[in-house]
């Protein structure tokens, strides 16, 4: 069964685990400007994480020189080939959602790539607000988060 | 699919690969400097020869070929540290090194070979280009195609036509970024970028002022493979913000 990716928005604390997670899986520091998925925080406990939606027509797929983007048919993500990539920041421009991001230690593009079908996100969520699920429950409306119970003190 | 033997070790690849992809595939490494992956095949740098026997020769008759572009045939057997493969890489970077004897990169591969000092005569006020044509390959390859080689043999030379600022380059920064001894110099901020003698206005984000790309970059790609200029004038910040917008007004639940 296809697996998927699903954001429950509402369910979101803006914690930024998921941020320090998907940092620390590519990289060697605990840096939020560096990770693949972005928190935008609007308030306290209220966050909306953004992270790349593997379009079934992506952009930056389509306008990559070198095809460096290349769809991964078993993790349906949409991969980075880093020794294809000529950093000319076209994906970065084109991305409708701003979801391909600059990797300053190698010196050209990184996205998402779901870990090759083991987010490393998701184990860290604590509410359950990313989550990796087969297709069939992606549809599934997401409960609703009990903030009083979690909020401490 | 061919069937070959690299460093006795046996690999079996697609049709179409060459040797250096069998041998990746194989596991072993091979030396290269003029390649890219996301570039067709040029054999300039010669430091990827290895010696090849092929189905029909003599035992003992081998030739020495470029693995980046020679096509991975059946039976063939390939040898990538026979002595005269070595010797040939030491010649390789020996004269490199002759090239550019003050870049880091070819220091280092010389050294790693057992090279400290070049025994050619240095070339007189080097820089340190070492005619790979990396950059104007990929210039070619976004079909941009503002700088190229200029000149034959010693007078050879990676220049705009003219040595003028090239009228077709869009700024992309593409060779400078594939140059493999970072020899071609720029300038590049959120207001503008300066490459080949030729100045850029940056395409700026209306609301923070943030700059990836030039505006002749965004007018080039405009529209290629479907994709409309209009996502291109915004930066990823803005648009990640969007986004989060248009997430919590499609919330099911408060």
């Amino acid at each position: 069964m296809k697996m998927i990716y699903k954001v429950s928005v509402e369910r979101c604390i803006a914690c930024g685990k998921c941020e320090l997670a998907c940092a620390f899986a590519h990289g060697t520091e605990g840096k939020p400007a560096v990770s693949r998925i972005n928190i935008t925080r609007r308030g306290p406990e209220l966050g909306t994480p953004v992270v790349c939606y593997q379009c079934d027509t992506a952009a930056c797929e389509a306008i990559c020189p070198t095809q460096a983007l290349v769809r991964n048919p078993e993790t349906g993500a949409i991969d980075m080939d880093r020794g294809r990539c000529i950093s000319c920041r076209m994906c970065v421009a084109a991305c409708p959602f701003g979801n391909m991001l600059w990797d300053e230690t190698y010196h050209c593009v990184q996205k998402c790539d779901l870990c090759g079908g083991d987010p490393q996100c998701v184990p860290f969520c604590p509410t359950g607000a990313i989550a990796w699920v087969p297709a069939d429950m992606a549809a599934i409306p997401p409960e609703a988060l009990d903030r009083e119970t979690l909020a401490v003190g | 699919m061919p069937t070959l033997i690299i460093d006795g070790k046996k690999v079996a690849v697609p049709e179409g690969s060459t040797i250096l992809d069998a041998a990746r595939a194989a596991g072993v490494e091979i030396p290269t400097l003029c390649h890219h992956d996301g570039l067709e095949p040029w054999g300039g740098c010669r430091l990827c020869v290895v010696d090849l026997w092929q189905p029909g020769w003599d035992e003992d008759w081998f030739k020495l070929v470029t693995s980046c572009n020679h096509p991975a045939k059946d039976g063939v057997r390939v040898f990538t540290k026979s002595a005269r493969v070595v010797e040939t890489r030491g010649v390789v970077l020996d004269l490199l090194l002759a090239r550019c004897p003050d870049a880091p990169l070819i220091q280092q591969l010389a050294a790693d070979h057992g090279i400290e000092e070049t025994s050619y005569a240095p070339r007189e006020e080097p820089d340190d280009c070492i005619l790979c044509a990396l950059c104007t390959r990929v210039c070619d390859h976004l079909d941009i195609t503002a700088i190229s080689t200029v000149n034959r043999g010693a007078g050879k030379e990676i220049a705009p036509p003219f040595h003028e600022a090239p009228p077709d380059c869009i700024g992309c920064l593409a060779c400078a970024e594939v140059c493999p001894t970072n020899c071609i110099p720029y300038e590049t901020s959120n207001v503008r970028r300066s490459i080949w003698g030729k100045e850029f206005e940056m395409l700026r984000d209306p609301a923070t002022g943030q700059a990836v790309i030039t505006k002749a970059q965004a007018e080039f790609f405009a529209g290629r493979g479907g994709v409309p200029g209009e996502y291109f004038e915004t930066s990823d910040t803005t648009k990640r913000r969007e986004m989060a917008k248009k997430f919590v007004s499609l919330q099911i639940l408060e």
